[in-house]
């Protein structure tokens, strides 16, 4: 069996977590994160934008969706910043296309999770290293060193009904040399831990209370697995469906809170621990300034991301916003167009993964072929 | 009255009168596919011999390699012909009998019949009431326009579906292999927009239509596929006008993954004048009759003169630019050369040795793309007979439920529960996103061991939905656990694997879990 410090891998004792939330369909920033102050914004959206007396006041100009108010206080509180007018250069509009190519973190092989876990100095190599909740493995993490993807912390199990198969697997195992070899001794060590966890029910910790849903469910897990320092140190997870190009009065709001329950539960759970974890929320793009016929949007360009947590310079709307007075022509029309693409999301990135532990010179070959120019989310 | 546009068609409006408004003939079908079948498995019969050697040999290996996975049995049968003599089989699927495999994907599956192709021939039954009510089923398999009178997910469910009996039933195991290969090469994701429907088509009449047939054919039919053509936005590949540039996506797609191979030589030129050639090919409107079929449109057309990979094409060429474009790009050097390093890294190892590469390219070449010419070149290959290269391939996840299945001649009738697993472990059919295809080497795939071992739990506990397996009978019908062992693993067992068989508890999750039943 392992000594206790070999449970931790990669980033040694620093125990750094990275958390990559995506929001799957593409995300309308302009209902997260409304410009309340903007007359243009409500002239566009007559009848979808988020009423400023409604919606949960930031810095003046920007507000939050009514449903993000579980966030106010990570926001007030200086853990939560958010950055606008992001996204990246994509232009085909195409879930598709551009999830893959901001997953890829450009036109290249695997993920850039993948890379950035694969060229530390230490690469992450436990079974637990990262952690993909749902039941495939995202783009994000192709390349990985290793990935188990796993809906909840019960499935990371084996053979409760033979229990002498995994010894004599294990003994098998212990045969096989290369990577094989390693990747089952990964796993029988990951199945140690989680057996010890599973034996003790989880309390989560300064009485944050979880919602049921998947998201919230799988934020509780992740959040286990942080304490009980497996070595976790990146994780993925999504929210499916915002795709709003009908009655997004509807679509979004349940998504919206599950987004922010979900958050705000996981942040009130680590408490102190979420000086060591970033949790990152993306989406492919954002949707049309204008709201269309069907009292929807449709697939666009800028939208929001947020950052929380591991020492983010929150409180504070990052990156460039030139407003809704200049716009990104769609085509021939002249009257629906795209907020632009001002802040790249590896600007975003590419800070993140410094703080957790990527070398500045590796940053170019996980962002292969692009300039960055990172943002200042952190104090420098 | 509710009917659907396509009962019209063939009924004709005579006919009407009998469908009332209670009977919905598109729901009728839907509900039709949706009844899983009963499960199934192939009947154990012949000598059930057992490998006797302590190593892989050479039928061992080639049944590994050109099979999902032997069956009780298949070693004695393979080595009493020899393997040439098992390979010259593989290779004409036609003379193969698999009516059992046939039965069961025709009674539950009816639209994904085979395509008029020069391996099979479909056969009308005037009794089958299906084909009574549309007769287009009779000669082959539903038309494409005919697929939209599916719900989109039954069409999904049953493709994947058919493929996992496919692999588990059909005696024809080359043919299904090399199917499972095209289908990653010429990978389309239903999930994008009209791909949901036309897949189903493609699969039929693209990847099983010429899976053992000519490359060149290949590529021309997948070029012309309505649901390529969605799926790589060849439909709104055009050029009206000077003004009107040409999508390219298809265009780079064919050169980088279907015919040259990312380092093939090719310029972003010459992806701009692929592209060109193939303006005008467009699939008929979601909304209009006949949705689905393929058109050319010449005036949307680029019909001036290109130059492709250094040969020029000329003006006035119109449809026929595709051929052009074919003759230039399907057996051209770096082609030959990318087939040849795909096929030898499926059929030979992750990274295959040049001299088998360079022997499979030649005989692409020299065949014309004839794919039957190119295995056989592969498969008499020094390396890929080589010892060395046995046993050091790493079953992607399908290839291992598969082999699982065959080898404990499991009754199955792939339900949704096995598609779920096979999604745990990361590769169920037609789930893969991008047009590269699910990816062969070993190190994308042993994150999710854990998966497979509780796979080999599951199936030995009888837990999977659809799926079960009698140990007792196999064993018995075997002669007991050494030829057991020697069945799954393809040689005698170890003294440590028949240790751990025994002190297992369950000797069939043993062997599905253990690494050597991992590798083929």
């Amino acid at each position: 069996m392992n000594a206790p410090q070999a449970l931790i891998t990669g980033n040694g004792d620093a125990r750094q977590t990275l958390i990559v939330v995506f929001l799957r369909g593409a995300a309308d920033g302009l209902s997260l994160v409304p410009p309340i102050e903007d007359d243009a914004y409500y002239k566009a959206r007559p009848r979808i934008g988020i009423p400023k007396n409604e919606a949960v006041k930031l810095n003046g100009f920007f507000g939050l969706h009514p449903n993000l108010a579980p966030l106010s206080p990570a926001f007030a509180e200086g853990d939560l910043a958010i950055i606008h007018s992001a996204g990246s250069e994509d232009q085909t509009r195409s879930h598709f296309e551009a999830q893959d190519l901001m997953e890829h973190g450009g036109v290249a092989a695997g993920g850039w999770l993948g890379r950035f876990l694969r060229a530390r100095p230490a690469p992450a190599s436990g079974a637990l290293a990262c952690v993909a909740v749902g039941k495939a493995l995202p783009e994000c993490l192709l390349g990985a060193p290793t990935v188990t993807v796993m809906q909840t912390l019960n499935d990371f199990a084996l053979g409760a009904k033979s229990p002498a198969l995994r010894p004599e697997l294990e003994r098998l195992y212990a045969m096989e040399t290369g990577q094989l070899g390693i990747s089952a001794r990964d796993t029988f060590d990951a199945l140690l831990r989680i057996d010890a966890m599973r034996t003790t029910p989880y309390e989560p910790a300064n009485g944050a209370a979880y919602d049921t849903d998947e998201f919230s469910d799988g934020l509780r897990q992740l959040a286990r697995l942080i304490k009980a320092d497996v070595g976790l140190e990146a994780a993925s997870i999504d929210i499916d469906g915002w795709d709003s190009h009908f009655t997004q009065q509807t679509l979004l709001p349940p998504l919206v809170a599950k987004l922010a329950t979900g958050l705000a539960a996981f942040r009130k759970d680590l408490g102190a621990r979420m000086a060591t974890t970033t949790v990152v929320v993306m989406t492919e793009f954002g949707r049309t300034v204008q709201e269309n016929s069907a009292f929807g949007t449709d697939h666009g360009r800028g939208g929001a991301m947020f950052v929380m947590g591991g020492g983010v310079r929150g409180g504070k709307v990052h990156g460039e916003w030139r407003g809704l007075g200049e716009l990104e022509k769609r085509g021939l029309s002249d009257s629906y167009a795209d907020l632009p693409v001002r802040n790249n999301y590896r600007n975003i990135l590419a800070p993140i993964l410094q703080r957790h532990g990527a070398a500045s010179e590796q940053l170019a070959s996980i962002f292969p072929n692009f300039a960055l120019t990172p943002l200042g989310i952190y104090a420098a | 009255m509710n009917f659907s546009r396509r009962t019209f068609l063939t009924l004709g409006a005579g006919a009407l009168a009998g469908i009332g408004a209670g009977c919905d003939p598109k729901r009728a079908r839907t509900d039709i596919w949706r009844r899983i079948g009963k499960p199934t498995a192939m009947p154990m019969d012949g000598s059930l011999k057992a490998p006797a050697g302590t190593e892989i040999d050479e039928v061992s290996h080639a049944i590994s390699r050109l099979t999902f996975g032997a069956r009780a049995g298949e070693y004695a049968r393979v080595a009493a012909m020899g393997t040439p003599a098992f390979l010259d089989e593989q290779l004409a699927p036609e003379t193969i009998d698999d009516w059992q495999c046939e039965r069961v994907i025709r009674h539950e599956f009816d639209e994904l019949g085979e395509p008029a192709s020069r391996f099979f021939q479909r056969k009308a039954n005037l009794t089958d009431p299906l084909q009574q009510m549309f007769p287009g089923l009779r000669t082959g398999g539903a038309r494409v326009g005919d697929l939209y009178e599916f719900k989109e997910k039954v069409l999904l469910s049953d493709l994947t579906r058919a493929t996992i009996l496919r692999a588990v039933l059909s005696k024809r195991q080359l043919f299904e292999v090399m199917v499972g290969f095209w289908s990653d090469h010429f990978n389309i994701d239903p999930s994008k927009a009209e791909c949901k429907w036309l897949k189903t088509a493609d699969d039929r009449d693209v990847i099983r239509g010429h899976a053992l047939g000519n490359f060149r054919e290949m590529v021309r039919a997948s070029a012309l596929s309505p649901a390529m053509l969605w799926y790589l936005d060849g439909r709104v590949n055009r050029s009206k006008d000077a003004t009107e540039k040409p999508n390219e996506n298809y265009a780079r797609e064919l050169m980088e993954l279907h015919t040259l191979g990312v380092h093939g030589g090719y310029t972003q030129q010459d992806v701009m004048e692929v592209a060109r050639c193939l303006t005008g090919w467009t699939v008929r409107d979601q909304k209009k009759f006949f949705k689905g079929r393929v058109e050319f449109h010449v005036d949307l057309h680029d019909d001036g003169a290109k130059r492709l990979l250094d040969v020029d094409i000329p003006a006035g060429g119109g449809a026929r630019d595709l051929d052009r474009l074919l003759d230039i790009v399907a057996l051209h050097p770096s082609t030959a050369r990318h087939i040849a390093w795909k096929l030898c890294r499926r059929f030979i190892a992750d990274e295959p040795p040049v001299a088998a590469i360079d022997a499979t390219a030649r005989a692409f070449t020299e065949s014309k793309g004839d794919i039957c010419t190119t295995l056989r070149a592969l498969f008499t290959t020094p390396e890929f007979r080589a010892p060395e290269f046995r046993a050091v391939k790493f079953k992607r996840p399908l290839h291992f439920v598969v082999s699982a299945l065959r080898a404990s001649n499991a009754e199955t009738n792939a339900s949704n529960e096995l598609v779920q697993l096979l999604l745990r472990l990361g590769q169920a059919p037609f789930r893969y996103p991008t047009p590269d295809g699910y990816p062969e080497e070993a190190s994308h795939w042993q994150s999710t061991l854990l998966w497979r071992w509780n796979f080999a739990a599951a199936l030995a506990q009888n837990d999977i939905k659809g799926t079960s397996v009698d140990f007792e009978k196999l064993s018995g019908a075997l002669g007991g656990d050494e030829a057991v062992m020697a069945t799954f693993l393809g040689r005698l067992p170890g003294e440590a694997e028949r240790a751990a068989f025994h002190a297992s508890g369950s000797g069939l999750a043993l062997l599905v879990a253990s690494p050597a039943f991992q590798r083929c």
